[in-house]
């Protein structure tokens, strides 16, 4: 699929006019700017240096090795970036800068696929730890991260984080599709997770439960192994993505 | 933010003179260089805020493992910010002067792989700030 200058043009003011970047203004030049550069010359390189001096009013003698400005944006930019397609889906392109360079990607996006995107939104709240123990609240957190992290990696998942979920709330954004809830108790060693995914726009029906069982000998791989479990079980449940148990990373 | 990238924020952090605020000046006499429109948002004696800056560095570093309370810290900072007067395109010459303090301070030790995580974690931690200025904001805008 070939995308047009238009298409790539409107798609960025469209980005640059929501509330996320119309503050941001360096930040939205930044993007102007290696939007523009890529469009008219499609095989050159944007460099750093251009950047600085184009966006950041650095002179020409600046010296991008002892002044990281540029370097520094192009890493909250990204971060810009993904927080926008996590609150407003883009329906024909979707702009990407790389990490390790500056000329943007143009990935289209079908209509259809844009579709089952928004349609397969899930929130993750923060899972509740059953136990006042701080060593416990502290595994709770880390295998909520992991599982946000392998979800991620789920193709045509849209992860919602309750902090996500409250800035969409604001501006009266999508809502999502899927809850997913769990909670954690321990007995000595032994972990266990039960966990519930609801479809708020079927009343909260439960779509798949299911219990986990762990040992926290070591917490890393066993936050690692229970998140890799759940990503496959709410592939399966979802009918979406590899559900392999070991086919992510 | 992984092991690999809170090992390098931690290795970096360690390289640091202890108890001395010499690179915390180093990088506030840089902000004020990049942005000099900010210097009147602290009060003129600068020696309590550079305490105050190494404390809180020193408890991020303690808490990279816990992404909601690094969250939720940042956020209530970017809420005091907004106050301020702090505006988004302000974070650009902190961040810049942030890894201008490592460069200088540690020179080679200071390694790309030690800058590239400070790049992501910055990334994270002032996009956080951010979120707490929009939720302070009476308008709902930040400013």
């Amino acid at each position: 699929m070939s995308l047009d200058t238009a298409i790539v043009n409107h798609h960025l003011d469209q980005a640059l006019s929501s509330p996320l970047f119309r503050n941001a203004e360096r930040q939205s030049r930044f993007l102007r700017f290696v939007v523009d550069a890529a469009l008219q010359f499609p095989e050159a390189a944007i460099k750093e240096f251009e950047i600085g001096v184009a966006v950041y009013d650095r002179r020409t003698d600046y010296d991008p090795r002892t002044d990281p400005i540029v370097r520094v944006e192009a890493a909250r930019l990204r971060a810009r970036l993904r927080e926008y397609y996590e609150v407003t889906p883009p329906e024909r392109v979707r702009i990407d800068i790389p990490k390790g360079r500056y000329v943007p990607l143009f990935i289209p996006v079908d209509g259809a696929h844009a579709h089952a995107v928004s349609d397969l939104s899930i929130l993750v709240p923060p899972f509740r730890c059953l136990s006042s123990d701080p060593g416990d609240q502290n595994f709770c957190d880390g295998l909520t991260e992991e599982v946000l992290h392998k979800l991620a990696q789920v193709p045509r998942l849209r992860v919602i984080t309750e902090s996500v979920a409250a800035w969409l709330e604001q501006r009266e954004g999508p809502k999502p599709r899927y809850l997913l809830e769990a909670s954690i108790r321990r007995a000595g060693a032994q972990i266990r997770l039960t966990l519930h995914l609801m479809e708020l726009t079927g009343g909260g029906s439960t779509q798949f439960s299911n219990v986990y069982q762990a040992t926290t000998n070591d917490i890393f791989a066993t936050q690692e192994r229970l998140a890799e479990e759940i990503r496959a079980d709410l592939s399966a449940a979802l009918h979406i993505g590899n559900a392999g148990r070991e086919s992510v990373n | 933010m992984d092991s690999i990238v809170i090992g390098h924020l931690r290795e970096s952090v360690a390289l640091l003179p202890k108890e001395d605020l010499a690179p915390v000046d180093e990088f506030y006499r840089r902000l004020f260089e990049l942005a000099p429109e900010v210097r009147p948002m602290f009060k003129p004696e600068m020696a309590p805020q550079a305490k105050k800056f190494s404390d809180m560095l020193a408890w991020m570093i303690g808490h990279l493992e816990h992404p909601h309370e690094l969250s939720r810290e940042m956020r209530e900072l970017g809420a005091r910010h907004g106050g301020y007067g702090v505006k988004i395109d302000h974070y650009a010459p902190v961040g810049s002067a942030l890894i201008w303090m490592f460069q200088r301070t540690l020179g080679d030790r200071f390694t790309a792989e030690m800058e590239e995580a400070w790049l992501e974690a910055y990334a994270f931690l002032s996009f956080e700030a951010e979120r707490g200025s929009l939720e302070a904001a009476p308008t709902g805008t930040c400013q």
